[in-house]
């Protein structure tokens, strides 16, 4: 193999960042130390055709095959506890060890998982589940209904202190006195029989069964959790794909087989997750990884079709997440609608994507992605219009620079770049509309408290990412007037009615309306300057390596993977 | 002496409780609160109160430090923030081990080399050898990490195909020689010149003087009178470089992927991951505390002089 010096410059560039916390300013802060196209949660998947129609094979035998072992770079899961699970990197472990009533698929449509079929009852408030027939724990035990009354209940318990047990069980009868307290179980989870459970909601929410995709809802082994302690994770029985064969802190996890899997057995005997780093795109040069992102800095080389690493390259799909600056409306001088309007239209998104950025981010003109539910590829939003945003200034209260408050722009970092993007459209406020802004680094702990408790004036360097592909993520959670997420104060009585009408609309396509409707509003009054949408990148991956699935969102990604050598 | 030793070891407790203490005043009126860390961006108050008060963060400061303390003495010292349901012992004990075992084999490679250099360069004092050794030294050990680790991954891993690109495998694996040369050769060239220096001090000794006129031979004078003599003063920085035993190399480990405890630490600090951060303190204060008490004691065995005042 034809070996390089030009990953030297990858090697810096990723140390670098993780050095510096992890921001690089054109990406949100994740936890991921090593560019990987794993896991951080929720950003969407579409297999990218050439893939779905299979990499070239060796030649001779073209079936799938059992055996062999996939490894990856990976960082240490917060937990592996699925009811605690906040963060991507314990998300993308936790799926492929267990499961629950319902998931997704790769297009992100709500498929049967333990359950084999459910009824929508009574207008929308009773979900009934008819479980599988003869489905076993990996230790063999049988999963019946009652192991999943006693899993919901037990992600609601406060001793069990789930951060999100609220937000993802909270619309079940009863939970909220669960989660405080006040009961002892939640009568809206009944067992009907063996292999039937009814869940009531307390309204019709079209987005209820989409939560129940997300592991607070998983089915968990109650003799395994009650005997195991605080560390039951450490010998966890499942119901994924695979089950936990070793977990050595800050060095690998190894997950092998599970036998006792509802569906066709994993082909792979184990995936092999190296935790303590390094780089890799260097190690995967070497053979010592199957998988690795490629960052900028590699991006010539591997594209190059004489390179030896050029026929490994595959795209790996967006995700589903949105790049945005943010302003407190409720801070001088972004308490102007026109000021704020005037500041989106003067930012020429086309030219940073193409010119900074070698067109790897896409100019966003919503809040909803791209192929997420609720898209919307009519939204006209702010365009670049620098007349306009001229006119719109000299009409505003703050068109005097010399009244106009100071404007801050907090970014997260620790003294690398504050992010090229940030960089340059402070640059183009200034030069067009001498509109002066000082640009703020902090580090992340603090820049996250000062952004909880809205001391913020105006935000950069962030993403939001989904969390379940419903719209109501994006626009209900962000932007409604009593919710945490909205950080900047907004606050628009008719986007309100829409949020709240589009909770309990049960017509799929009007509530997508009624979404896209609050998302044109909360666009043209300049909420936020939205940023970039993902748009695919580059992944290097081993072509040993048959039906792995690039997906936007986590779900299993090992049971269908094979590789070619095995045996 | 012996009681001189007892109090200062007495004391010890005494200056972790207050380092311990410093650590929780920074932690609780510094800026970010490790719950929000935790959650991340996506939350309700209630879930945030919940945890806030599970970990015990809504108690005054004193109350927590005490709660610390109490639980530190029957070496209880609590559980990680982020790693949840796992002990502060879990989380840092293979780290720390993984990082006292790569120190050591640096400090092998740079006491192993700097200080025959420095001996041999004193002896040949006034020669074109004295300079050039230490000019290379001195060059070795500008030479930045981040230049240095590509380096050798590029020329040992994928070039010449010695050893992997990265990763642990203990002691006797041979993965641990790039990290070792990269953390310990650039120590060599601080060895070679104290060695030189101290040697160079023992060399116009009248003792010296003596061991040659009563005709011994030339390697018994270099060896029993000239580099013993020389080696006590470099003691103190070997304490030193012992209380660094538990120490991480930051972007070493990064570039190698040594499971070792500066990356963890760095994590804990930027994630508000308080019990993680303490006990690497203590650990950092107790280790230059024990190892200054070591040396005192070896210099009082092995330094006559010393035990005499």
């Amino acid at each position: 193999m034809r070996k390089s010096l030009f990953f030297w410059a990858a090697a810096l560039v990723s140390v670098v960042a993780v050095a510096c916390g992890g921001s690089d300013g054109s990406s949100e802060p994740t936890e991921q130390s090593t560019p990987t196209p794993v896991p951080t949660r929720a950003s969407a998947p579409q297999i990218s055709p050439d893939l779905q129609n299979g990499t070239p094979t060796d030649g001779s035998d073209t079936g799938p095959r059992s055996g062999g072992r996939f490894t990856l770079v990976y960082s240490d899961p917060p937990t592996l506890d699925p009811h605690l699970v906040v963060d991507g990197t314990s998300f993308g472990i936790v799926v492929e060890l267990f499961s629950g009533l319902v998931s997704l698929d790769e297009s992100l449509k709500i498929v049967p998982e333990l359950a084999e079929s459910f009824d929508v009852l009574e207008g929308g408030t009773v979900y009934e589940f008819k479980l599988r027939p003869n489905i076993r724990f990996s230790n063999g035990d049988p999963i019946t209904a009652q192991d999943f009354k006693w899993s919901m209940e037990r992600a609601a318990r406060p001793e069990t202190a789930s951060a999100v047990a609220e937000t993802y069980l909270g619309d079940i009868v009863g939970m909220k006195e669960l989660i405080n307290g006040d009961a002892g179980d939640a009568s809206g989870i009944q067992v009907i029989d063996e292999r039937t459970l009814r869940i009531t909601i307390d309204a019709p929410k079209a987005y209820f069964l989409a939560k129940l995709t997300y592991p607070t809802a998983y089915v968990l082994n109650r003799e395994n959790v009650e005997s195991g302690g605080r560390s039951w994770t450490d010998d966890p029985v499942g119901t994924g794909a695979f089950t936990l064969a070793e977990y050595r802190i800050g060095q690998r996890i190894r997950l092998v087989r599970n036998e006792n899997f509802w569906d066709r057995p994993a082909y792979l005997d184990e995936v092999l997750y190296n935790l303590s780093g390094g780089v890799s795109m260097a190690m995967y040069e070497n053979d010592e990884i199957d998988i690795t992102g490629v960052g900028l800095a590699d991006l010539d080389r591997v594209n190059d079709p004489t390179e030896e690493l050029n026929k490994d390259l595959v795209d790996t799909p967006a995700q589903f997440g949105v790049q945005y600056i943010g302003f407190n409306v409720a801070e001088p001088p972004f308490d102007d609608v026109k000021f704020r309007q005037a500041l989106n239209l003067a930012v020429d998104k086309e030219l940073i994507s193409s010119q900074v950025f070698a067109d790897l981010l896409e100019p966003a003109y919503g809040i909803i992605p791209p192929d997420f539910p609720g898209f919307n590829p009519d939204l006209e939003g702010l365009r670049y219009d620098l007349d306009r945003a001229k006119q719109l200034l000299s009409e505003s209260r703050y068109a005097d620079e010399s009244s106009r408050p100071r404007i801050i722009v907090t970014v997260p970092g620790s003294g690398g770049s504050p992010g090229l993007d940030v960089e340059v459209i402070a640059d183009m406020w200034r030069r067009d509309l001498g509109v002066t802004v000082e640009i703020q680094q902090v580090e992340w702990a603090t820049y996250l408290q000062d952004l909880n408790r809205k001391r913020l004036q105006a935000w950069g360097g962030v993403a939001w990412q989904a969390d379940y592909p419903d719209p109501q993520d994006f626009i209900d959670i962000l932007f409604y007037s009593e919710t945490q997420g909205n950080r900047g104060n907004y606050s628009n009585s008719t986007v309100d009615s829409l949020v709240e009408q589009a909770r309990t609309e049960q017509d799929i396509s009007k509530r997508v309306e009624l979404y896209q409707e609050a998302e044109r509003i909360i666009v043209d009054e300049a909420a936020w300057l939205p940023l970039w949408f993902d748009t695919d990148r580059k992944a290097l991956l081993k072509q040993r390596v048959q039906d792995y699935r690039f997906t936007q969102i986590a779900i299993p990604k090992f049971k269908d993977v094979w590789v070619t050598d095995a045996q | 002496m012996l009681a001189y030793m007892i109090r200062r070891l007495l004391w010890t407790p005494v200056l972790l409780a207050i380092v311990s203490m410093v650590v929780f005043v920074l932690g609780a009126y510094g800026p970010g609160d490790p719950v929000e860390v935790r959650l991340g961006q996506n939350y309700t108050p209630e879930a945030a109160e919940r945890l806030r008060e599970q970990l015990g963060l809504n108690d005054p400061i004193a109350v927590q430090w005490g709660r610390y303390v109490w639980s530190a003495i029957q070496l209880d010292f609590g559980e990680s923030f982020v790693f949840q349901g796992r002990t502060v012992g879990e989380v840092l004990g293979p780290r720390l081990w993984v990082s006292a075992q790569l120190n050591i084999a640096a400090f092998l490679i740079t006491v192993g080399f700097g200080l025959p250099l420095g001996f041999y360069t004193a002896k040949r004092q006034g020669t074109w050898l004295d300079p050039s050794i230490v000019l290379v030294t001195l060059a070795l050990m500008a030479l930045p990490v981040f230049i240095v680790a590509p380096f050798f991954i590029w020329l040992f891993a994928l070039q010449l195909d010695w050893v992997p690109v990265s990763g642990w495998g203990g002691f006797f694996d041979r993965r641990i020689i790039m990290p070792a040369v990269t953390i310990g050769v650039p120590g060599i060239a601080v060895f070679t010149r104290l060695m030189r220096a101290s040697t160079l001090d023992v060399l116009g000794q009248e003792y010296i003087r003596t061991a040659r006129s009563k005709g011994l031979a030339e390697t018994v004078v270099n060896y029993r009178h000239i580099a013993r003599n020389a080696l006590i003063p470099i003691m103190t920085i070997m304490g030193f470089t012992f209380a660094g035993l538990f120490g991480g190399a930051l972007i070493t480990e990064l570039i190698y992927g040594i499971p070792g405890v500066a990356r963890i630490a760095l994590d804990s600090i930027l994630a508000r991951d308080f019990p993680i951060v303490t006990a690497f303190v203590l650990i950092g204060a107790t280790m230059l505390v024990v190892g200054n008490l070591l040396i005192d004691f070896i210099y009082t065995v092995v330094d006559p002089r010393i035990r005499l005042q």
